[in-house]
């Protein structure tokens, strides 16, 4: 096993004038699963494509172990990967498709048949492998295509997407079935995702990428709870962070965040870091996640600096939660998770405190959260 | 063993005869045996070593008991001939087989009858011993990187090895390469007449998928491949090669991101890319009103995934990872900007006509 470092690597498509990847250096460290994760088009295949050597780089260097491998073919660099568009080999059967890398490295029959019935055994697929790839269903070709990738025992997987193409319930399935993989075989893995979910649930590290640049690079939980920027922010989490643009205002020795229908008191140790950088009396970006919303008696009681009031647009009751769109806080449409016995009606007021240790303040030009940078 | 030389020496034997490589570190026994040695004289099958290189021991099996000591004698012969010649071949001064300067030779041809536009008919002695006679699959290569010179052996025995037939490999210009793949890889699809089985583009396609994922990953990285219907190359070889290249040309253009590409999908494109630069310039601007509209990468990647999935709304929302409301405000909000509604039949078809010559304009 093998960690990979990315140093000053850059992407430059022909004809293009701005490069798709910027200046990207990331240190992965062995056996860990790191996840890179951002819009369409922010530059995570390109630089999993990098990796796994089918796209150039134009700059910079990259490492698997301590071996330079910018100019190492695909198939010297010992990676395996598992893509969206997963090509199964149509003519062979699920044995052959499986074994077809290791015939071509000149491995002993017995070695192969050893490693392939052990990885159909791990992905429970022993019974398909006499099956061509068309008698398969979507969820058995992804095994498959990821049983290809394990018999080769490589230094580190490279997956992209490898569950898009399923349907949610088998994707949950399968999502949970490679976490525990990866950490059974002690391989590094690099995961591109879309989605957010994915990559908190798996990732030991997430990259979050925007127009070809890191945003920010980090644990889930920090991701999550420290986020560096209005982006990393709004990104993580679902339903996404609430933002509401006001200003912060000094009144009575106390600083206070006002917008439309707000008018919150900023805790003290915020408070004394928002003025010793010169936010007082300035406009900033709220953002505070729909779970620091609260509607329990006993937080609004303990909290009547910071309450608001809103119209509830509509109460959306999961079960076990409630999502509240919510009207009058600030000038855009909030949402608020609450719990799912608070019986709050579609059309009504409702009364919520706000959990001002826990929420952000982001710069409104540069869009940095202003605690964390 | 070739297909040609296999299928004679059935036909004169009269029993099926395969060829079958393995490594000699299953059978240390094995190694050593000089080309002709009898490996195994069973009751129901001979089995006879061909040739033994870097590891690997290549066996023929003549499925057949009862043979008498002549005929094995002179299988054991005609295979100890058959040795002597294939390393006579090694002994060129450039390091190169017969095989491979006779592919060279054929592909040289190809590149010059292309060249002219050429009708001529293909010499016999570039017939690759009769086997351009018979009906084949062509597929077309085109690698980003330089291949090295060691690159025809190479890739010689990975298509044998993955398509397990006779396996023609053609190198035409520096990066680009004919792969003649015998009929039989299809064979399934054209014996199936049920109506669950695949049309012959489907598997052709899922061939092409399949090859070019391997070659990408096991051989030179980063490549395109187009496919042709199957045809006898001894006739059309010129102007399958011409089609197959005009096809990855237009793939490159029109579908960003792809790396197989087939004819049969490109009609549209091959008309357009013949229209005259100023008038498909001229034609954008009129029927938008201003040749801007698809400079954001967004616009474009939302028409080329809602086109491709037939125009519809759930599955292009699905497929772009975006709330279907989101979708729908970027279609109207194209409306409003070039009057074309495309969940509108007519106007979607005008928009697939101005994307693709934006498309042609742009990246030509």
């Amino acid at each position: 096993m093998a960690g990979v470092r990315l140093e000053h690597v850059y992407k430059k498509y022909p004809g293009s004038d701005n490069a798709s990847v910027k200046d990207i250096n990331l240190d992965i460290k062995d056996k860990e699963f790191l996840v890179l994760v951002g819009p369409s088009g922010c530059g995570k295949s390109t630089t999993l494509r990098m990796i796994a050597g089918l796209e150039e780089i134009s700059e910079g260097k990259l490492f698997i172990g301590d071996r330079l491998v910018n100019d190492v073919a695909p198939k010297d660099r010992d990676i395996a990967m598992v893509f969206q568009s997963y090509a199964l080999y149509p003519h062979m059967n699920v044995y052959q498709n499986m074994a077809f890398g290791l015939k071509l490295r000149k491995f002993k029959k017995a070695d192969i048949d050893k490693r392939v019935r052990e990885a159909a055994k791990i992905l429970d697929i022993e019974h398909l492998l006499d099956r061509k790839p068309k008698a398969l269903s979507g969820g058995q070709r992804q095994r498959v295509a990821l049983g290809r990738a394990i018999v080769r025992e490589p230094q580190v997987f490279l997956m992209d997407e490898p569950l898009s193409n399923l349907d949610a319930k088998l994707r949950g399935q399968m999502r949970a079935e490679i976490s525990k993989l990866t950490k059974r075989l002690e391989t590094t893995t690099i995961y591109v995702t879309h989605d957010q979910i994915e990559a908190m649930t798996m990732g030991d590290r997430i990259v979050v990428m925007k127009d070809g640049i890191i945003q920010q690079t980090d644990t889930p939980e920090v991701l999550y709870n420290n986020p560096k920027n209005l982006f990393v922010a709004g990104f993580m989490g679902a339903p996404a962070m609430n933002f509401i643009v006001g200003t912060l205002t000094e009144q009575g020795g106390t600083l206070r965040f006002k917008s439309s229908g707000v008018d919150v008191a900023v805790p003290e140790g915020k408070a004394k870091t928002l003025r010793e950088k010169g936010y007082a009396s300035k406009e900033v970006i709220l953002g505070v996640r729909p779970e620091d919303l609260h509607e329990e008696p006993v937080f609004l009681e303990a909290s009547p600096d910071t309450i608001v009031t809103a119209h509830v647009d509509v109460a959306e009751n999961l079960g076990h939660e409630m999502y509240l769109h919510l009207n009058g806080i600030g000038t855009q449409s909030v949402i608020a998770r609450i719990d799912g016995r608070a019986g709050v009606m579609n059309g009504t007021n409702v009364k919520l405190a706000l959990d001002m240790n826990k929420v952000h303040l982001f710069d409104k030009e540069s869009e940095l959260n202003i605690f964390e940078n | 063993m070739s297909m040609s030389d296999w299928e004679q020496l059935q036909h004169i034997l009269n029993c099926p005869v395969r060829c079958e490589e393995v490594l000699l570190s299953d059978y240390p026994a094995w190694t050593g045996l000089e080309a002709g040695a009898i490996v195994e004289d069973g009751t129901e099958s001979l089995i006879v070593a061909v040739a033994v290189d870097d590891g690997t021991i290549q066996l023929l099996h003549v499925e057949r008991g009862n043979l008498n000591e002549t005929e094995k004698a002179l299988i054991s012969w005609s295979v100890s001939r058959y040795g002597l010649q294939q390393a006579e071949g090694l002994s060129y001064a450039d390091g190169r087989t017969e095989a491979e300067r006779n592919a060279r030779a054929l592909g040289e041809w190809i590149v010059k009858q292309s060249l002219a536009g050429g009708t001529e008919p293909l010499p016999s002695s570039l017939s690759q011993d009769g086997r351009l006679y018979a009906e084949m699959i062509p597929f077309l290569l085109e690698t980003e990187q330089t291949a090295e010179a060691s690159a025809f052996g190479e890739l010689q025995k990975l298509m044998d090895s993955f398509l397990d037939e006779d396996v023609i490999v053609i190198p035409l210009k520096g990066q680009e390469w004919l792969v003649l793949a015998p009929l039989s890889l299809v064979r399934d699809t054209l014996e199936e007449r049920d109506e669950q089985a695949e049309t012959l583009e489907e598997s052709l396609a899922s061939i092409g998928s399949g090859l070019q994922e391997m070659l990408a990953s096991e051989w030179i990285g980063e490549c395109h491949l187009a496919v042709g219907r199957p045809m006898k190359p001894v006739k059309s070889v010129v102007q399958s090669v011409t089609l197959l290249r005009e096809t990855i040309e237009l793939g490159r253009i029109f579908e960003l991101g792809a790396n197989i590409h087939l004819p049969w999908n490109m009609h549209l494109e091959r008309l357009l890319a013949n229209i005259p630069e100023p008038v498909r310039l001229r034609y954008v601007e009129q029927a938008l009103g201003r040749s801007d509209v698809f400079m954001e990468a967004e616009t474009l990647s939302t028409l080329d995934t809602f086109f491709a999935l037939d125009c519809n709304v759930s599955e292009t929302a699905k497929k772009l990872f975006i709330h279907r409301n989101t979708l729908l405000y970027r279609l109207d909000k194209l409306k409003q900007e070039t009057g074309l509604d495309v969940r509108v039949f007519r106007d979607a078809v005008l928009m697939k006509i101005i994307l693709l010559l934006y498309k042609f304009t742009k990246r030509a």
